[in-house]
């Protein structure tokens, strides 16, 4: 995982969203797409992409995509 | 620690589509169409295999296309082929998806109201419930709580949770349920005392769901797993094994008061945890509030649809079984009987320890078959030769040995034994045999079994298939009765006048007041009896107790017998008196024994014992479900006469609301009326000799057979 548009891919692939790569910047409350419940999920499906746990208490605070890659990927 | 109310808000619990148009519950209803011919009907029509069916659709493909809702009906049989990953993602969309739109899309399409609380965020369970429900036909309809207001969700009448009208209430215990009201320093015994407190407010919290929730529903708790980071704070090796065995109490305490016909279910998370699912993430728990892992809830996810559908009834009934490779180690066809092995050897032995669970099955009213690519003489002999193996011939109901398609098979084993083919559980390990069923026999229940025979344990009891709420003796009497049904078959297939057959059979017949312990038997008669069942109103035992024990209702059971054997508890009358007469509310009968002029006797006998008793008329009720279409003559075939509505319509509850408490059929169903005015009342069969009672007061009516 490179860039925040695998990331998103991820959850398109796993969540069954539709994000798009414009999306990576929106605050998560604005997506029509998301739902609280996919955070926990993603965090799981973070670490087993990246075979290392993330920072779990950063990541739910994110407030966007990108933020979430930033703490989670780019750290 | 993160509020979870900062975390971004699930935007809608219940999409308020559904919440508006979701119609009230619907009956209680197996889906399940209309039931296999009896024996002696022709053979079913060829039915396609896996190379002429299309590719199968899977829910991926649906969601991409935005047909999910359109669709729906097609996905049972996509997540029926699903593994882990493709359950885990059907879950998020269809979680996703409004159920507003799916019943607007299908109306019929059968569904439960859900309601979830607990003590933490317990809003995860959600998708992997929805996957799993869908993967057994049943469109979830779902409240969402907890987040720790589950003690006011269950303790307060007017709660959002109860405005759901749940049909069945999870209540998720996390593994911090009791930790949370212990204060440091503890010790054993302060653990004791919370888990105390916390046992008795879970006893008053069902009591209260007993009251509030819709007559019927359900309660699920669940025991809670001991976490080492718990155990391991005492640092005394007698005061850790205290805790843990007081932490077992609580829980044995737990289990102890599950009884899912009276409205609580408990289900045991220790299996679930022993399999190697971890409980918990502390760190989702610490700045989530979501104290159990996915991995948990989604094993209690699945664990919570098999009681959904055991508590509807929709039980499988018979498990057919392949041989080679299934059943035993080696191929009949090129090593013969002689190079067979379920002993013995070290496959041999995983194949006979899975030859004694499915003999454990039908200790408990599983019906056995064998549908297997081979010629008949083999299978019989090596059936009869291995009296090593745990299974021989006489565990088998019927074998089908022939070299034709499986799913032909499968249809042909339902046949013979007068049950849907929906109603069967198929196990094979080759994939082009499961295909074939699949495509099939749409609605059976088809197990992967693979090359390792010691897996074959687990792979078949994953999906609980044969889970019931209560086994009952007629459950376990169930496999002899249906070998007697055979010996009947194979007496009348040699009899040439069936009217001389039917005097020869020596038939009794018992109709009388239910006791106690009858009551869940004459449940599962209503939850599992489709084709004749008159109403479809499927009741729960508490339910038929009240029924049996009411001033102004009865219940009464049917029990018949033949020169074959007792059949036991075939049938159930539910009804109730007033002064206009008696009403009859369903008659229920078991397809085993439809056939024999038992449907005749019991009406003749109800309306002569309504006129012996001075009643002025005996009322009935038809209404339409999937399969009980042929009962629409049922009652002027005895002399009913059709009225336009029932007695005292217009002033009394509406013509579709059924016994009180009960699950009835949807509005606008298509129902009719009948009365009987006991004028000129049908003669019982004169084969049948039928001793009929309406209460237990009344002292012992003999009601003469006339011809």
């Amino acid at each position: 995982m490179h860039t925040v548009e695998d990331l998103i891919a991820l959850a398109n692939q796993h969540l069954g969203t539709a994000l798009a790569p414009h999306d990576a910047g929106a605050e998560l409350t604005e997506l029509e797409d998301w739902d609280s419940v996919h955070l926990l999920r993603l965090v799981a499906l973070l670490e087993s992409e990246l075979g290392r746990p993330v920072p779990v208490a950063e990541v739910l605070q994110a407030r966007s995509l990108r933020d979430i890659w930033a703490v989670a990927v780019a750290t | 620690m993160v509020d979870p109310g900062a975390l971004p808000p699930r935007r809608s619990r219940t999409p308020a589509s559904a919440r508006v148009t979701a119609p009230a519950p619907t009956p209680m209803s197996t889906p399940v169409p209309a039931q296999a011919p009896a024996p002696a009907a022709p053979a079913p029509a060829p039915v396609p295999g896996p190379a002429s069916a299309p590719a199968p659709v899977t829910v991926r493909d649906l969601h991409a296309r935005g047909e999910l809702a359109r669709e729906y009906p097609a996905v049972r049989g996509a997540l029926a082929r699903a593994g882990g990953r493709e359950l885990d993602f059907a879950g998020r969309v269809l979680a996703q998806l409004d159920p507003g739109a799916v019943l607007a899309a299908h109306p019929g399409t059968p569904r439960v109201r859900i309601a979830v609380t607990g003590r933490a965020t317990v809003g995860e369970v959600v998708p992997p419930l929805t996957a799993q429900a869908a993967r057994h036909g049943l469109l979830v309809l779902p409240y969402v709580g907890g987040g720790g207001g589950y003690v006011g969700e269950l303790g307060n009448p007017a709660s959002a949770l109860y405005a759901h009208e749940p049909e069945v209430t999870l209540c998720v215990l996390d593994p911090l349920t009791v930790w949370h009201a212990v204060e440091e320093p503890w010790q054993p015994l302060d653990v004791t005392v919370a888990a105390e407190r916390q046992r008795k407010l879970l006893g008053e919290l069902a009591a209260a769901h007993a009251a509030y929730a819709p007559r019927g529903a359900t309660l699920v708790l669940n025991t809670v797993p001991l976490l080492r980071r718990f155990t391991h704070q005492l640092t005394g090796l007698a005061q850790r094994a205290e805790l843990g065995g007081l932490w077992r109490e609580f829980n044995a305490d737990l289990l102890y008061m599950s009884d899912p016909g009276a409205g609580l279910a408990v289900l045991d998370l220790e299996p679930l945890i022993a399999s190697g699912v971890r409980a918990d993430d502390p760190r989702l728990g610490a700045y989530a509030d979501a104290h159990c892992t996915t991995a948990l809830l989604t094993a209690y996810a699945s664990e919570a649809a098999h009681l959904v559908r055991a508590l509807r009834g929709a039980a499988k009934k018979c498990l057919v079984l392949d041989l080679d490779g299934t059943l035993w180690d080696g191929v009949l066809a090129e090593e013969g009987p002689e190079g067979l092995s379920a002993s013995g050897t070290l496959r041999g032995a995983a194949f006979g320890a899975f030859q004694r669970t499915v003999k454990q099955l039908a200790s408990q009213g599983v019906l056995l078959a064998v549908c297997s690519k081979n010629d008949p003489e083999p299978v019989a002999r090596a059936l009869a030769e291995h009296p090593e193996f745990p299974l021989g011939a006489d565990d088998f109901l019927t074998v089908v040995a022939d070299w034709g398609s499986k799913a032909q098979g499968v249809r042909t084993i339902a046949a013979r034994l007068g049950i849907a083919p929906e109603s069967v559980v198929f196990a094979d390990d080759t994939p082009f045999e499961r295909e074939t069923v699949h495509a099939g026999v749409p609605g059976a229940a088809v197990v992967p079994l693979d090359a390792e025979p010691a897996l074959h344990i687990e792979h078949l009891l994953a999906d609980g298939w044969f889970d019931t709420p209560t086994l009952t003796d007629e459950d376990r009497m169930r496999p002899s009765r249906y070998t007697q049904r055979e010996e009947r078959a194979r007496f009348q297939a040699g009899a040439t006048d069936h009217q001389a057959f039917l005097h020869s059979l020596d038939l009794r017949a018992e109709i009388a007041p239910a006791r106690d312990h009858e009551a869940a038997r004459l449940a599962q008669l209503s939850l599992r009896t489709n084709r004749f069942n008159l109403t479809g109103t499927r009741l729960t035992p508490a339910r038929v107790r009240a029924l049996a024990e009411g001033t102004d209702s009865l219940a009464l059971t049917v029990r018949t017998a033949d020169r074959f054997g007792d059949d036991g508890v075939i049938g159930a009358v539910f009804a109730r008196i007033d002064a206009q007469g008696l009403h009859l509310e369903n008659l229920v009968l078991s397809c085993r024994v439809l056939g024999r002029g038992i449907e005749e006797a019991t009406l003749s006998g109800l309306l002569y014992a309504a006129q012996a008793a001075g009643l002025p008329a005996v009322h009935g009720t038809w209404r339409r479900t999937r399969a009980n279409a042929a009962l629409a003559a049922l009652y002027p075939d005895h002399g009913f006469r059709p009225t336009p509505g029932p007695p005292g319509a217009g002033a009394g509850p509406p013509a579709s609301a059924g016994p009180p408490g009960a699950t009835s059929g949807p509005p606008g169903a298509e129902e009719a009326h009948f009365r009987h005015d006991l004028e000129r009342i049908p003669p019982v069969p004169a084969h049948v000799r039928l001793r009929l009672r309406l209460t237990e007061a009344e002292v012992e009516t003999c009601t003469p057979s006339r011809t």
